[in-house]
Order: structure tokens, then C-alpha cells, then sequence
């Protein structure tokens, strides 16, 4: 155990030590006062004090470069990569954890969910996340997944009175774990086809087809294993696209966001998402990008793309058929992981490394757009009175404009509209994919960009233009310090990268994969 | 000794792991659910182990065999958990009880 080890692995450790640390504290404190007021309030600055740390700790050791870790890389080597790629996963992670726990700091009290475990289960739940965008071994990869599936399972299970509750767990739960077990069975086979478990071994093996040291038996076991391997590239790739909510394995993803707690919800569509596409990324690149299975004709990218068009269209359509906004935004989730699905299947093409920083610059505004927009859902309900449908909005405008402005920003950012920094993610991830030749790919992305206008803006018209119908329930606006302060940090986020984005880009383009 | 060669184990797998995939796509009740999902994790961990028999160079199959154990009884006790909340809520443990999510 060098100090250099313990730095390497310093943001997961932050976090992971935190959440312990912080249950630790909530069980004691329960102890030495009966009568305290709101567990939420300490838990909530305690838990985003250790995101922060986990994130700045990430943030530093990428600006000092992960060359400098050699020994730390060089001991947790194959299973958790630590290298830019990671770091900057980690940055997006704690940043999208960071904001949950802080609405969730004004939700729970609000809506009388005041328990404290919700804060350990989010932060334990980001270090499965940070275990499985850095994981290079299958195995890791599984137990990275389902730390972080599990507490997920849990934290949308929180209102465990409400029949939506339960339902949108049950439903994830067995989903979820159906998921694992196809992607885990793909592994199993993958391991039996080439006899490793780290990726770097498997693409090697697949690379130079078996024969680096062949025995005659294996030499002849390689020359059957084909299948085996297909088989398990398939149920892999079914695995991941059940995780990222690809169409048409996305049947769970609108009961689960619109049943959960919102801030739940707000931690699946940023960080459990964010995750999973590293996740993907990573093995996709890096187990099977040889020169076989990353071409056009004889691999996984005319499935990506294919799962890419379908998932941005469908999601797209459905979303604008919706009346609740929870559940409009569980769908452009979904559309939005059809455009990062355009950005990975551009990753096997000419332009990988533009590919690249594309689609971690879009997962990074992405996931602060999107849990703006629900942490401002959340700002517009109060208990007995959430804000859900459209109808709700109504009036928003008139009634309370600072939180029908901040809905608006990330509504927009959402749409890709300028100046918000979802415009740019959106541009250079089509130009990524324009300079990898995939212009029908982006034509079709385009398109749905387009289509997409048309849900996002109706917030828009529903709170400005509309006003509520006499006698209709509508949403009262809570009062929160704690989201109040998440929504200023996620509005400056997007409006700074909006308008500033080449560092950031930058940095994005320049955190490669490096096995 | 006659050995048993590794084609058998791994057909067994793979009729265990399809069973539980039929049971899990088929049947609607949770409990049984839970059980197919058990049968295809077990499915997969006799494919790891059959296969690190071929692959004697290492014991990767069955470490990750007995880390699958590990995670898959974790994953039932948040399973359970939340089929228990279904039946407090339901007096039922049917999926198709919980029908009100819809689009």
C-alpha cells in the first residue's frame, strides 16, 4: 500500500468513506437526540461536502496528469484503469451525485420522506458508478454495476408507502437484474472463448485470433469458438443498451423515473446513466475495438447504429405524446442516450479521438441539463401539490418566475438551443459524426433534434402562455435553500459552457482511453 | 476416470440459463421471477467454472463464480425487500397487480 495507490484510487475511496462515515453519524446521532430536527439538512451539506471533495480530488489528479500515478496504474491494473477517461467520469459523477443529494436536501423534508439513508445509498451508489466507468476487467465491471444498481434499486423504492413507488422498483429491480444476468452469461462466454477477463486480454486474444500461444488443443478449440464469441458480443451488447435504456430494451425506464422519488430519478437520468455509457464505451473500445469487430461490415457498429436510430426516434416520438413533464423527461433521456449512441458507434470510425471527446462533452452537459431540469420540477411542486403534468405549469410565468426562468434555461439546454451548453454538446457531437462519414447517422439525429423542439418548448408555452384552468389543482413552488443553491450551480454550469466551451472541450478530447 | 467433457456442462448451462429466461419472461409472479433470475446467474456460473477447467492456466472462472454468488445473494435481499413492500401495499405478490405506471 504506497501513498501513490491511495492517491490513484482517492476519489472513489473519498466517497466510498464518506457514505460509511455518514452512516456512521446518522445512526448515532438518532441515539444521542430523540427530538433533532430534519436528518436532511446536516446529511445533505455532509454528503455534497464528500462529492465535492470526490470531485475535486478527480479534477486535480487529471489536471496533474494520470502519467504521474505509474505505480498506482501499474498495481490496479486490469481492474480499475485509472486514466483520463476515468478521471473525467468521475468529475461528471460526483458533479451529477453532488447535485442529487443536494434537492435531495429539499425534497425528502418536504414531501415527509425525512429518512436518512437516502444520502449513503446516493454516495454509495456514485462509487459503484466510479468503479464501473473505471473498471477494465469483466469482473469489476459486473461488481461496479451492481453496487451501483443496487443502491439505485433501493433509493427508487424510497416512498415505500406509494404503490408508483414500489411498482417503478419492482419493475427496475427485475429488469435490471435480467439485464446483468444476459450481460454476465455474454461475459461468461467470452471468458470461455478466450480464456481472460480483462479487456485488454480479450481484444488481444481477438486481435491475433488465439494463436499467440497455441497449444494444439486450443489451436483447435480457437477455430470453433467464433460463435461463442458472437454469442457473447450479442448478449453483451443486450445487456449494455438494457442499461443505457436503448430502444427497444427502454420498456422500464418512464414507470421507473416517473414512480421514483424525483431526486432518485434525478440520480438515474445523470450519474446511473453517465455510468453506464462509460461502461460501454469501455468495453466496446477496448475489448472490441480490434480491427474485426469495430468495421462497418463484420462487427458491432451497424447494431449500434441501428439501436441509435431506433432509440432517438421512438423516445422522441413518445415523449411528445406525454401529459406528465416527469415522464416527457424519462423519454428524452432516452432520446438523448440514441444521440450518445450516434457518438459511440462515430467512436469506430476515422475521427475516434474527435469521437471521443464529443461524446464525453455531451454526456457532461447532458447530465447537468437533465438534472437541472428535474431539480427545477422540483422546485415547482410542494408536498401534496407536485408539479407532474403540463397542466400544473400553467401560469408558472406569472406565478413564480425565477423558477419558471431556471426550468426554461435547462428546457433549452435540453433542446440544444443557444446559448446553452447543450447547443455546443449537440454540434460537436454531429460534427464528430459528420468527419467519421456518418451522415446519415447524423441527417437522422438532426431530425429528431428538430421533432424534440416541439415537447421541450411546449413547457414553455405552458408556462407563459397558458393560464391554469379555474378549479384545476395547481403546483405550489417550495421553498428550499438546498435546491435553490444546486439550481444556481447547474444554471452557471450551462450557461458558462454555453458560452465558453473550448477548455472544456479540450479537456474532454483529451481523455482517452489509454489501456 | 472417464472425464466428462466440457460440451455437457455447457449445454446443461445453457438449457438452466434459458429456463430461467422463459420463467422470467413468462411467469408473473415476483417471487418466481426472483427464482428464474437465480437460475440464470447459476447457469452462468457453472459455464465459469466448466470453462476454467479448459482454461487450467488460471483461476479467474472461479473467483468470478464465487463473486457472482456474493452479488447475487445481495441482489435478493433488495429484491425481496421490494417484493415485500409490493405485498404490504398489494396483499399480492403478481407482477400484473402493479399496473399503475402506464404510458
Amino acid at each position: 500500500m504506497s501513498a501513490n495507490l491511495l492517491l490513484g484510487l482517492s476519489p472513489i475511496l473519498i466517497v466510498s468513506l464518506g457514505a460509511l462515515l455518514l452512516m456512521m453519524a446518522e445512526a448515532l446521532s438518532k441515539l444521542r437526540n430523540e427530538a433533532r430536527e430534519s436528518p436532511s439538512s446536516s446529511l445533505a451539506m455532509g454528503s455534497a461536502v464528500v462529492l465535492a471533495s470526490g470531485g475535486v480530488a478527480s479534477l486535480a489528479l487529471w489536471l496533474q496528469g494520470p502519467d504521474n500515478l505509474m505505480e498506482a496504474r501499474a498495481a490496479l491494473a486490469p481492474w480499475l484503469l485509472i486514466d483520463r477517461f476515468s478521471l473525467f467520469f468521475f468529475v461528471i459523477l460526483t458533479l451529477g451525485a453532488f447535485l442529487t443529494v443536494l434537492l435531495a436536501g429539499g425534497y425528502l423534508p418536504e414531501h415527509k420522506l425525512d429518512r436518512g439513508e437516502f444520502y449513503p445509498l446516493v454516495l454509495l451508489s456514485t462509487a459503484g458508478a466510479m468503479a464501473l466507468a473505471a473498471a477494465g476487467d469483466l469482473l469489476t465491471m459486473f461488481i461496479g454495476l451492481e453496487v451501483m444498481s443496487l443502491g439505485v434499486y433501493a433509493m427508487v423504492a424510497f416512498r415505500r408507502g406509494s404503490p408508483r413507488s414500489v411498482e417503478a422498483a419492482m419493475k427496475y429491480f427485475l429488469l435490471g437484474s435480467f439485464a446483468a444476468a444476459l450481460l454476465l452469461y455474454g461475459g461468461a462466454l467470452l471468458y470461455g472463448a478466450t480464456g481472460k477477463t480483462d479487456f485488454s486480454s480479450i481484444s488481444f486474444q481477438l486481435a491475433h485470433t488465439g494463436y499467440a500461444n497455441p497449444t494444439n488443443l486450443q489451436q483447435l478449440a480457437w477455430e470453433n469458438s467464433t460463435p461463442l464469441m458472437v454469442i457473447g458480443l450479442i448478449l453483451v451488447v443486450i445487456g449494455l443498451a438494457f442499461k443505457i435504456s436503448a430502444v427497444p430494451f427502454h420498456m422500464w425506464t418512464p414507470d421507473a423515473y416517473e414512480g421514483a422519488p424525483t431526486p432518485a430519478t434525478t440520480f438515474m437520468a445523470g450519474a446511473v446513466k453517465a455510468g453506464a455509457f462509460a461502461m460501454m464505451i469501455r468495453v466496446l473500445m477496448m475489448a472490441f475495438g480490434d480491427v474485426r469487430s469495430a468495421s462497418w461490415g463484420s462487427g458491432w457498429p451497424p447494431v449500434l447504429a441501428a439501436l441509435a436510430v431506433a432509440t432517438m426516434t421512438v423516445g422522441n416520438l413518445i415523449a411528445g405524446r406525454q401529459e406528465s413533464v416527469k415522464r416527457m423527461l424519462a423519454y428524452s433521456s432516452i432520446t438523448h442516450a440514441g444521440y450518445m449512441l450516434v457518438g459511440v458507434v462515430a467512436m469506430a470510425g476515422t475521427a475516434r479521438a474527435e469521437a471521443n471527446g464529443a461524446v464525453l462533452f455531451y454526456t457532461l452537459i447532458y447530465t447537468i441539463s437533465t438534472v437541472g431540469a428535474f431539480g427545477a420540477l422540483i422546485l415547482c411542486g410542494s408536498r401534496g401539490a407536485e408539479a407532474v403534468s403540463y397542466e400544473d405549469l400553467a401560469g408558472l410565468g406569472k406565478r413564480n418566475p425565477a423558477v419558471a426562468l431556471a426550468l426554461s434555461l435547462f428546457i433549452f439546454s435540453l433542446a440544444g438551443i443557444p446559448p446553452t451548453a447543450g447547443f455546443f454538446a449537440k454540434l460537436y457531437l454531429f460534427k464528430a459524426a459528420v468527419s467519421g462519414d456518418y451522415i446519415v447517422l447524423t441527417v437522422i439525429a438532426l431530425i429528431n433534434t428538430v421533432i424534440g423542439a416541439y415537447y421541450y418548448l411546449r413547457v414553455l408555452v405552458f408556462m407563459y402562455f397558458r393560464e391554469p384552468l379555474p378549479g384545476a389543482p395547481i403546483a405550489k413552488p417550495m421553498k428550499s435553500g438546498h435546491v435553490a443553491i444546486a439550481l444556481v450551480f447547474a444554471a452557471l454550469l450551462v450557461l458558462a459552457l454555453g458560452i465558453l466551451p473550448s477548455k472544456t472541450l479540450q479537456a474532454a478530447l483529451s481523455s482517452t482511453i489509454s489501456g | 476416470m472417464i472425464s466428462i467433457p466440457l460440451e455437457h456442462y455447457l449445454v446443461v448451462a445453457a438449457v438452466i440459463f434459458a429456463i430461467g429466461a422463459c420463467g422470467f419472461l413468462a411467469r408473473r409472479n415476483a417471487l418466481v421471477a426472483l427464482m428464474s433470475i437465480e437460475l440464470m446467474l447459476n447457469a452462468v456460473n457453472v459455464t465459469l467454472v466448466a470453462f476454467n477447467r479448459w482454461h487450467g492456466d488460471n483461476h479467474t472462472g472461479q473467483m468470478f463464480a464465487f463473486f457472482i454468488i456474493a452479488v447475487a445473494a445481495a441482489e435478493a435481499a433488495v429484491g425481496l425487500a421490494i417484493v415485500l413492500a409490493l405485498f404490504r401495499l398489494k396483499k399480492s405478490v403478481r407482477t400484473d397487480t402493479a399496473d399503475l405506471l402506464k404510458n
